[in-house]
This record gives C-alpha cells, structure tokens and sequence, in this order.
C-alpha cells in the first residue's frame, strides 16, 4: 500500500504514475469520479470535481467506493479534509428528485427536510414551483413540466443538483436498426451506446476520429424512434446523413436534412446549430422544428460547442432521451455546469491514448516548426499595432517557404494544410499548386474536392477554419498547420483530429505547426504545445532552417 | 485558622507532606515558613479553588457531601450520603473508589480527620457557595430577617422563638418539612420542583412581603408564609437548604458516577491512524516552511496595533492552499515557535528569524516536534481568529490579544481524554466532539463554560491539522509528546505503586515522538519525472538541494504527497539570473532524471539561453558622449579623469560613475567644455534579497504550572518541618558562630549548598548583608533558583532569601 502509484495532491488533483504495475487497476478505480486532466508520458493528472463526483454518484457509485479508490492506491496517506469533502460532495447528489406524480405530475421532493426547505427558500427557485402537496410541510412541491431543465440548473448552482426520475416520453416509434455488413460496433462503441442507453440521458466522451457518428447511429437503434440530430454546419450534417444510410436501415427518404438552404422535416432530422440560432425580429424562427414531431431521442453532436440559446431550447427537451456527443467535456466558456444538468451527466469515456493502443485511431507525431524572421520582418514587426501582431507573424512570407519544405518532405502522403487567414491561403494554394477550400466555397464545390482527395486525385489541399470540424477526410495523414484562431486548445484537438482516422496502410500521422520565432505566434504556439504534451501526443521542435536545409 | 487543621497537618508525615505539595504546588511558591502558614495557605480561598478545579465530578461530589452534612461526619454515613446518588447499587467497586477518594481528599488536604471524624479542611465549605446547587441552611437564609417576622414564621410553623437559628431548627426535621409541603397548593409544590436541583434562587416580584400561613393566596405567597422559600432581595428568593435536601429525597446529588462517561466515537486502526497523523505532520510541517520561504522574500507589514492584516491572512491561506484557520494555525504556531517574528515595534514586517534557519536545516520530524509542542504548550489561540473582542475590534492573526490562559491546560486535558480512548496499541478511538466535552465535564465539573467548550472544539481540529491526531484518533507519535499527566493522574500512580501499564509509560517526550515519527515519513528523494509538457514531477519530498534549484528553475503548480513543478520561460530565466548556465541545468536535470530529457525542455532552456543576456543593463551616473572619438580618446587617457571611474561603452560613448553634475564640473576643470543632457534612466533588480529580522525573537517562555521536581519538593517539605520545629520550639535564634567568616571560592560555594539541599544538613555561611557588612549564618538551604538561596536560617530563626553573590564562602557547622 505504502508504493501504491496514485499520489493525491492538496488542490485535489490525483497524480497517477503511468509506469507503475498498479496503475491500470488504479485508472480503472479512480476514472469513474475524476476528469482526466493531463495525460503527459509518465505522470497523469486527474481532477477531483464536484460534476465529477456528482457524474459518478449518477453512474451508481458511492462515497464508500471513492474513498476506498483513493485509500487503497494511494502511496501516502489521503489527507482528512479531502475524504470528509469528497463524502460531503458526493451526499449532496440526489438528496432532491424531479419524480412524476401521478397525479400532480413532475414535483420536486427531498429525502432531507433541511435541504428542501432551503431550495424552496431561494428567490430564484420559488417562481418555477408551483403548489406544495399534503399542506405547508409536505415533502414534495409540484413543478411546473416546462420548468424541468430550468430548474436542475438552478438546483446545481446552488450546490443541490437534482436527480432526474422523472423519465422520458417515449416519443413516435420508427424502425431503427443497425445494417452490420461488412464493418461491426466497436468494443467501445457499443458500450458507450448501452452506457448511455442505461442512463437515459448523458454525454459520451470519445476521441476525435473514435466514431462518435456510429455512437449516434448505435443510440437510435436503441431508441427505434424519430430523432432529432443537431450537428455544427452543413458539410457536417451531409456527412451523418450519409454515414446513417450507410450503417443503418434507414433509407435517404427517412432522413431529413434542415439547414439554411432546405428545410425538410422527416423521422429523422438533422439539424445545424446554425440555423436553429438564427435569428429574424428578435425572435429564433425555427424553435418550433423541437415540437415539430415528437421526438424520442435528441443527439447533440460537439456538444462542448453548444451555443447559448440552443442550452435554452434544451431546457424545455428535459422530458426527451438526450444524447451529446464530445471529443471534451472542456469548455472555453466554462458552461460545463449547464451540460451536467441539461444534457446530462457524463456516460461514457475512454482516453485518447488507450485508443490509439488498440489501434482504433491512428498514432500521432506532433513537430512545431519554428520559423526565424528576417531582419527587415522583425523590424515591420515590432512596429505593428498590438492587434495586428499577431497577424502579421502568423502570415508571415517565411512561412510559406517552410510550408513549401514540408509539404515536399511528404511526396507520397496526403497533406492538409490549415490556416486562418484567407490571404495566407490563397497564396499558399497558388504556391503549391494545391485547392483552396474557405468559408465561400460552395458546399458542392468542398463536397467535390474533399470527394477527390479522399480518392487521391488531389495529394495538397489547403483549409480554413471550415474544415476544423467533422469533416472526414480519412486518409489525410499529414497536416501543416500554418496559423490559428491564437492558443484555442478547443481548435487544437479539432484539428489534430483531421489526422487520427485510422490510415489503410496503418502508418502514424504526423501534423506540424509552423510558428515565428520569438512573436506572439510563439506564445500561442506554446499553449498548444502544453495541450498535445497533455494529451500525451509525443511532441517536437525543430528550427525551420533544419527544414529547409535537409532538401 | 482551625488549630484542629494545624495541629492535623503537622502530625502528617514527611512523605504525606511531600505527596501534598506535589499536587499542591503552589502551596511552596514561596515556601511558607512553618506548618501553620502551610495550613494557612492551603485553606486560602485561592488554593482551594485551585484544588477543587482539578477535581472529577465523583470526588468533587463527596466534597459537596461532606460540606453539607454537618460535620464532623463519620465514614459510613458520607459514603452512604454519596451511595444514594448512584444510579446504580453501590457494588464493591464504587466502595474501592470511595475509599480511594476519601484518602486522595485527605492527601489534598481538602478532608482531615480520622475516619470516624471526617471535617472538610478549613476554606472549603466558603469556596462551595451553594454545594451541589442547593441554598444555604435555613439558619443563614432567615438571619436577616427582623424578630418579629421569625417569630411569625416559626409560630405559623408550630414551633416558639424568634431567632433564625429556631426555624433552622424546625426545618431540620423532615416530618415538619414534610407537613408543610404537604399543606401548599399543587402550582406551589410545582414551583419548589422547579428550584428543587438547583439553582435553589428565583425571581419573584415583592419577595419581601409579610403574609401569614392563613391568609396567603398565591402559590408564592404560601410558600413565602411557610419559610419554604427564604426573600432574599426585593425581588429574589431562595430555597433552604433543609427543603431543598428533602425534595431532593436525601440524596445530595442527581445522579453519580463513580467513573467517567464512555466515550462514544468510531474506532479507527493503529496503522491507519498513525499513517494518516504523519501525512498531515509532514504537511503541516511543509506548510510552515513555505510561509517562512514567503515571508522571507516578501514580508507582510505589522499592523498598528499588532498583527497581521485580514488580507495577508487571506494571502497566506491561498498561498498554502489551506481554509482560513488553518493558515492562522500555521501563522501562530510559527511565531509561537520563534521561526517568524516582527522585524520592528513601529513601521516592521514580520518574517523569518534566524531561528528559522537552524529549524529548516533539521530533519522533518524533529521539526514537527517543534512545532507540535510548541502547539502544546503555547496560551495562543489561533481559533479565535476573526472574532471580534468585547469591544467589537477584529481579532487579527498575530494580535497580541489572542492569549487564554487555560488554552495550554485544555489541550492537555483534551489530548489526555483522547489518550484514554480505545485500545492505544491496536484499535484507538476517534471520539465524538459531544463525548470529549462530556468527558472533559465529568473530569474537571468546575472548569466549564462555553469558552472553554470552544477551546475543545479548536483543540480537536487543530490537532487533527497539525498531525497529533489521525481520523480524529491520537497518533503514537501524538501520545509521545504528552506530559506525564499532572494532578490526579500522578496521585494515581503514586499510590498504586507504578504504571498502570505499558502506555502510561510512554510521555517521555521529544525523542520519542520524533523516532515514532521518522519512519512513518516519506523518504525524501532525488529525483523527478520530467515530461514533455515541461512539468517535472516530485513523487515525493525531494532532497533539499534538489528541491531548492527546482523552486528556482521551476514554479510549483501543486503540491501534496508529490509536488509537480512547471518549467517556462520565466522560470528557466530566473535560474539564468540567478547564474546558471545552460548546460549545467541541461546537467542538473539529467542527473536528477530517471528518464530521457524531454527535447521540448531541452529546446526551451536552449531558447532562453540562447537570448539571455544578449541586452546588457547596467547603472551609471551620468555619461558623456561626443559624436569625435578621439575627443574621448583624449579624457581615458587624462590622468586627472582617474577618480571619475569612467568606462568607455562605445567608441562615442564614455560611461561614469559620477554624479552628472560632479562630471560636468570635473571636465570643465579638466578644460572641456560639455553640457549637461536629460534623460532619464532605469535600474532594474532582478531578485529581492531574503530578509531576516537582526536577532533572535525575545520569546516568553510558556507559564509551567505544576511539574516541581522531587528534590526542590522535598527540600520545600524539609525547610518547612526546620522552619516549624523552630516556630513550636519558639527557639530562640542561634548564636552567630565564633571564629573567621567562611571563604570559599564561588563555584565550591554553589555546590557545597547544592550538596546540603540534598542532604539535608546544616552549614555555616559568611554573608554580606545590605548594608555590607559581614555576617555569619548557620543555615539549613532548602532550594536555589535564579541566584537566590532559600533556606532556614537558624541564627534569625526564619526561611530567608540569601543572594547568591552576596555569600562569601560556606563551611560545614560543626557538631
């Protein structure tokens, strides 16, 4: 006990020694209550939260089981304080419940008198209940159905989130099945589809390129109702349409697709957050798609992009089976609160790295190039505006030499190059020969190109920031990222992902980042450097004059 | 004074005596200087409640006993008077107590008498105002009522006289007690109820009203008119003690227990307790290293007033991760212990001493000793933090006002309950916050209040902080650092011989916590993990060299069981400041790693290094700068220029170390003609130098009470018979012996009285009196301390104080 390889640090973080010959039972023990925080080479660093602690009380686990994990691997003693909180945290998890009455309907109740009458004292939480059954000191107050997101959120920032017993309306039926020929469910695709499927509603985690689409298709099986799918654009909703006729019974007929240019309404709809937050006179115009049919089943695709209004609209979906789909449960805008309460708590999750050890996604080598200005684009540079530094360092003309480099190192691979800036990449596309795919391309135009790079007519094709999400290209294997949106790690995965499909030939990816030297592209670079390192991605700097003098 | 008690107290023996003021031992403070100013002493109403309040709630409630029967009273009928207040029969043990008790009472002099005789020792029964919460006897009660109002009562109770001794006298008798109960109304016997165990006062309007048995209407009223209440005041009554004894049924107390209460708690492993108390030691031990670090490099200011400023608190408390509270603990048991202090009275900072310095070079358990023991004995308390005074001023950390006297004696008392928990060598108990408070009321009945409540509160969880406990249950390590218990702990041992068993013998002090400590420690290591996201991780506390380049190579991001360190480029360019180079960090790491260097950290030390220093800052006072070089060829070479120490920066640029004006002046006396230029400069420091304060804390060393050692207790006892065989025998003083004045060197002086404090004997002394002249004395020393003799002088026949400096020489007396 005394060498175990968990070490338990005062901020709450849980060190985990990757080489010791404990630490996959260890893993195994403490990923149920702790988010994964960094997954360098030999130490991992979980968090200790209290969403953490709540997810893993709503998977079945108790406070016993927790301290027990944290006892039994821990190489020096656990501290009290954190024991007792953990205890205190985790008790907190369910002392109210969202039931169905049968006759009143949805109403709150509390096995704890004291808590139920604090919450019912908060001037936020009185306007959403309505009467309070069996008189003035009855256990349960009714809670008006349409409140029912409303108030888990508001529950949870007041520290007493609520479990939801409430159920699910089952929603229109319509034959759903998987068409397993030639490919089946992966291991982990199918426990992830049953985890949630158990949970009834709730968030899966899995790694860019892992198949989250074929999750989505497993979940509707399991549901064999009419379902709603909000994904992040278009490109990205034609993909699952086709990826559903391909891996399920559903025929194109069944499938609709609402988005800015059609608007069809079918049993199963995909839908992009773009159009559902489009607004006209103030008001959101396409809200009614949610009441459109009753649908048996939500799945939000990238549910760490959610945007606000569409957490609003969710708030009143609390009566249908959800299911998010994330490479991150991280959010830039730290909401993961409102995920917790509205989407769900977290079903499933299995770490990059483990992934790439079955060989489910393609090993990655991650090499930042660093690009030495010349004299005379220092001096422009240090004269730049303050907002147009980066910029200017980011699109620099050395770059493109160094692109050029690269690209050539690679002459047999298929190569995306990213970038940010249009102008950038209009003129690296003229450089190298290669297509340019931005934000005006029409979307028959992308489809094309995309179609002829996946079939290896066209080896260079240069992206922007469109391509960052959901887009398959599976056979890319190599990625020059040449700017980006300043130190997003958000980004970063994104686009990481572009190359972790797993390749025909079984080959390693390989994605660069060229960076200027000593500017602010540096400091942004660094950033990202420090999420791949977390990641576990094995990580590189090389000197961009290295580049071009091993040509 | 009671020559009964004299007389008693005389006839005791040496080694009674010495027992007494074992217990006793302010009754030597000074030494008294024969046995009737011992008894005049020990029935002193300050040295009886000094006693009593180290009392249990069984032997203080045979006191109450004794005080309310009248006395004296013999053996069996006080143990049947205590017996009757067991809830239980009075079995052979309760009999083995009580016999127990009666003679620790007299050892304390509290009882005397033989067993047929049993009186409580003069200044008992006026220290018990109200024993066991009944009222005073009914003779006392009524003295001050006027003789016609007595002779009313005393008739309307069917008796005759006027006095308050009369009443007391029908009073006395249960039967006419027992009538007059009988006679009042259901809401006034339910009123007696009320007062019945105490407190026997209540408020009643116009207590003092004259109304006869016949004509009283109001529950009151009857009860005023039967003597069953006394007026005591316009406004208050009392019970008499006779009605209150019979409503009481005979009993004097409620219930009793001749043994304390369990305690109820969650029985925790040896192992397991030890292993977590030490995971906190090192913590806590940890903690006050890193506030010391950071106060040394930037020190908080001294408040006005004293202290230490809401928001450095607050700073310190996010600084070592910890609540509020806690960081006031680590904050006062670091200055309690002398590793930081203020560096000024006025305008001063507080931050580490050089004692510090010594304490941070020790290995972690003996500095843990420190601490805790300082903990232990120190009357600051660190809980209190936050309050506000009586007059609603903030109490701040470091405030001079945060002393309680009986906070060191509480955690004794505290710490010693938790010793008595559960099974010490295998299966200790983690008790209750309720079940030590309602053990620590049972121990000391007299020392309770809510102060004192919350001092137990702090105790337990600052214990559990600093590592003296583990889950609430006392660690080994803990148990060692308590004193052998004073007061009725010692009595208990001395007179069942020995030890109860083998853990009473453990409180023999700092070396043992720090052995029982040390392996339970982590081992500290030298070396960490390196990754590629440029952190390094400790697995454990690192060896002090490694640790110190890491704190200054690396930020800390957390810390715990490990400590992880992030290297940036800030970090790595302190080191450089600090003059590292490149390839020794390159080194260091290597040394210190187990695995390959990251390239990402070996790219970035290289970076830094690479533009480090490429810009070079320097100070100057002033400059001269000429667009002719050779100009400036011709001021280097001009010997005059020597002591304006100038520097040539750059062929047009010379650097001085002189005043801009100084220079000016210096080269148009050289036959230059310059001008003077504005600009301004910048000096840049790049490290802040750690701080000490000048010398070492001034730090009051902790009040001890009790703990005298044998020897000054015998000698004590033994001047006290000398001074008493002198007093009894009225002895007239001795002659100054004849013959030459004793000379002896001074340190054969010193030991020769030390030889006769041991013995027992006389010697022969020269002495320089106040007015210098010389004198000889024939004296019996009895105890030396702070450069005084005390001793019995035989030629004054007196206990004297004799400076040490002012004894001339000592010789033996001869026979």
């Amino acid at each position: 006990m005394a060498d175990g390889p968990l070490i338990v640090q005062s901020d709450k973080t849980l060190l985990l020694e990757v080489d010791h010959e404990q630490a996959d039972a260890c893993r195994k023990a403490i990923a149920p209550f702790s988010e994964l925080e960094r997954a360098p080479e030999h130490v991992h660093t979980y968090r200790v939260t209290p969403l953490a602690l709540w997810n893993a009380r709503a998977a079945g686990h108790d406070a016993e089981q927790v301290i027990d994990a944290l006892i039994t691997y821990s190489r020096y003693p656990v501290p009290h304080a954190l024991l007792v909180d953990i205890a205190e945290t985790m008790a907190r998890y369910g002392r109210l419940r969202l039931e169905k009455h049968p006759a009143h309907g949805l109403v709150l109740t509390g096995t704890d008198r004291a808590v139920l009458e604090e919450v019912l004292r908060s001037k936020k939480i009185q306007p959403l209940l309505g009467e309070r059954l069996d008189g003035d000191d009855g256990g349960a107050v009714a809670v008006h159905p349409s409140e029912r997101g409303n108030i888990k959120q508001l529950l949870l920032k007041l520290g007493w989130p609520a479990e939801d017993l409430a159920g699910y309306v089952d929603g229109e039926h319509h034959p759903i099945t998987l068409a397993e020929d030639g490919w089946e469910l992966r291991p982990y695709q199918r426990e992830a589809a049953e985890a949630f499927w158990h949970g009834g509603s709730g968030v899966v985690v899995l790694p860019c390129g892992a198949g989250k689409t074929i999750v989505g298709a497993a979940a509707m099986a399991h549901a064999r109702a009419t379902t709603l799918i909000l994904v992040t654009n278009t490109v990205s909703a034609h993909q699952w349409k086709q990826e559903l006729i391909k891996r399920t019974s559903l025929t194109e007929d069944e499938i609709g697709e609402y988005t800015g240019t059609r608007k069809e309404i079918r049993p199963v709809t995909i839908a992009t957050y773009q159009v559902m937050t489009t607004r006209r006179q103030g008001a959101y115009r396409h809200l009614e798609l949610f009441d459109a049919r009753d649908w048996g089943l939500v799945i939000y695709d990238e549910v760490h992009l959610l945007p606000a209004p569409i957490f609003r609209m969710t708030a009143d979906l609390q009566a249908r089976r959800r299911v998010g789909l994330t490479a991150t449960l991280v959010r830039e805008d730290g909401r993961e609160g409102d995920v917790f309460s509205l989407i769900g708590p977290k079903r499933y999750d299995a770490p990059w790295k483990d992934m790439e050890n079955q060989g489910w996604i393609a090993p990655a080598d991650c090499v930042e190039v660093r690009v030495t200005l010349t004299d005379d684009e220092r001096l422009a540079y240090a004269m730049a505006e303050a907002e147009e530094r980066y910029r200017f360092c980011a699109t620099t003309p050395s770059k493109t030499r160094v692109t050029e480099a690269l690209v050539n190192r690679h002459p047999d691979e298929q190569v995306l190059v990213i970038g940010q800036y249009i102008d950038q990449l209009d003129e690296l596309g003229e450089h190298l020969g290669a297509p340019v795919i931005k934000g005006d391309t029409k979307v028959k135009e992308r489809e094309r190109l995309f179609q002829a790079f996946r079939d290896r007519e066209i080896r260079v094709l240069v992206v922007s920031k469109v391509a960052n999400f959901s887009i398959d290209l599976p056979e890319a294997s190599v990625a020059v990222q040449v700017s980006g949106t300043f130190g997003s790690r958000q980004e970063e995965a994104q686009r990481l992902g572009r190359v972790l499909r797993p390749k025909a030939g079984g080959g390693g990816a390989r994605f660069y980042s060229v960076v200027s030297r000593d500017t602010v592209d540096q400091e942004f670079a660094a950033h990202r450097q420090r999420f791949l390192a977390e990641q576990g991605y094995a990580y590189q700097i090389i000197d961009a004059d290295d580049v071009l003098a091993g040509d | 004074m009671s020559t009964e008690f004299t007389k008693w107290l005389r006839g005791r023996s040496d080694e009674q005596l010495r027992e007494l003021v074992t217990l006793r031992p302010e009754l030597i403070t000074p030494v008294p200087a024969h046995v009737e100013g011992l008894a005049g002493r020990a029935s002193s109403p300050s040295a009886v409640g000094r006693v009593l309040d180290r009392l249990d709630r069984f032997t203080f409630a045979v006191v109450e006993t004794l005080a309310v029967l009248p006395s004296p009273v013999s053996y069996r009928p006080l143990r049947a008077g205590v017996a009757r207040a067991l809830s239980g029969p009075a079995d052979s043990a309760f009999e083995a107590r009580f016999r127990q008790t009666v003679d620790r009472l007299r050892t304390l002099a509290l009882v005397y008498g033989p067993d047929r005789a049993l009186t409580p020792a003069p200044g008992v029964r006026e220290v018990l105002d109200g024993p066991a919460g009944l009222g005073p006897p009914a003779r006392e009660a009524f003295r001050h009522y006027h003789r016609e109002r007595l002779a009313e009562l005393v008739g309307d109770l069917g008796g005759g006289g006027d006095t308050a001794e009369a009443l007391g006298a029908l009073l006395a008798d249960p039967e006419v007690v027992a009538r007059l109960v009988g006679e009042v109304s259901p809401q006034a016997r339910s009123a007696l109820d009320e007062l019945a165990w105490g407190p026997a006062s209540g408020r009643v309007a116009n207590a003092r009203r004259e109304v006869r048995a016949a004509t009283a209407r109001s529950p009151i009223e009857q009860l005023l008119a039967r003597a069953l209440l006394c007026a005591t005041g316009e406004e208050s009554v009392v019970l008499p003690r006779e009605v209150g004894l019979f409503l009481r049924g005979g009993r004097i107390h409620r219930e009793l227990s001749p043994v304390p209460p369990p305690l109820a708690g969650t029985e925790r492993t040896r192992d397991l307790t030890d292993r977590t108390a030490a995971g906190q030691a090192f913590a806590f031990t940890r903690a006050v290293e890193e506030l010391c670090e950071r106060w040394g490099a930037e020190p908080p200011g001294v408040l006005r007033g004293g202290g230490l400023a809401v928001r450095d608190l607050k700073r310190a408390a996010a600084l070592l991760d910890l609540p509020e509270w806690a960081a006031g603990l680590v904050i006062e048991v670091a200055h309690a212990a002398g590793l930081v202090a203020a560096s000024g009275a006025v305008d001063g900072d507080w931050m580490p001493t050089p004692v510090y310095d010594g304490w941070r070079v020790r290995a972690t358990e003996e500095r843990w000793v420190v601490l805790a023991s300082t903990w232990l004995a120190t009357d600051r308390v660190p809980g209190v933090i936050g309050d506000r005074d009586e007059r609603d001023r903030l109490l701040n950390a470091l405030h001079p006002d945060l002393r309680r006297a009986a906070a060191p004696e509480v955690r004794a008392a505290v710490l010693g309950v938790l010793a008595t928990a559960g099974d010490a060598a295998t299966a200790p108990l983690a008790p209750t916050l309720d079940s030590v408070r309602e053990r620590l009321a049972w121990e000391q009945p007299r020392r309770r209040g809510p102060h004192r409540d919350r001092l137990v509160e702090f105790t337990l969880r600052e214990a559990e902080q600093i590592g003296v406990t583990g889950l609430g249950a006392l660690a080994r390590h803990g148990r060692a650092l308590l004193p052998a218990r004073a007061g009725d702990d010692a009595a208990g041992r001395t007179e069942s011989g020995t030890g109860a068993g083998p853990g009473s013998g453990a409180g023999t002090g700092a070396g043992t916590a720090a052995g029982l400590l040390a392996p339970l420690l982590p081992v500290p290591l030298d070396h960490v993990l390196l990754q590629a996201d440029l952190t390094a991780v400790a697995p454990g506390p690192l060896t002090g060299e490694l640790s110190r380049w890491l704190a200054l190579a690396a930020d800390v991001e957390s810390t715990g069981g490990a400590t992880v360190y992030r290297f940036g480029e800030h970090s790595i360019r302190r080191a450089l400041d600090a003059g590292q180079g490149a390839d020794e960090m390159l080194a260091m790491l290597e040394r210190h790693s187990t695995t390959p260097v990251p390239q990402p950290l070996g790219y970035l030390v290289a970076d830094v290094a690479r533009r480090h220093g490429r810009m070079r800052v320097g100070t100057a006072g002033s400059y001269v700068r000429c667009d002719d070089p050779s100009a400036l060829d011709e001021v280097m070479a001009d010997r005059r220029a020597a002591p304006l120490r100038l520097r040539r920066l750059a062929p047009t640029v010379i650097a001085s170390k002189t005043a801009r004006s100084a220079l000016v002046d210096s080269l148009r006396a050289m036959g230059y003609a310059p001008v003077a230029e504005s600009l301004e400069g910048d000096v840049i420091i790049t490290r802040l130098d750690v701080r000490r304060t000048e010398g070492p804390p001034q730090l009051r060393a902790p009040a001890v009470s009790g703990g005298l050692d044998a020897e000054v207790i015998t000698a004590a006892v033994r001047a006290v018979r000398a001074g008493d065989a002198a007093h009894r025998a009225r002895r007239k003083p001795a002659a100054a012996p004849d013959g030459q004045v004793p000379r002896s060197p001074a340190t054969a002086t010193i030991g020769a009285l030390r030889e006769a404090i041991r013995q027992g004997s006389q010697v022969w002394i020269g002495y320089l009196d106040s007015q210098g002249n010389a004198t000889s004395r024939i004296l019996e020393p009895a105890r030396m301390e702070g450069g005084y003799l005390t001793a019995y002088d035989e030629t004054r026949a007196a206990v004297h104080r004799f400076a040490l400096h002012r004894i001339t020489g000592v010789a033996d007396v001869q026979p």
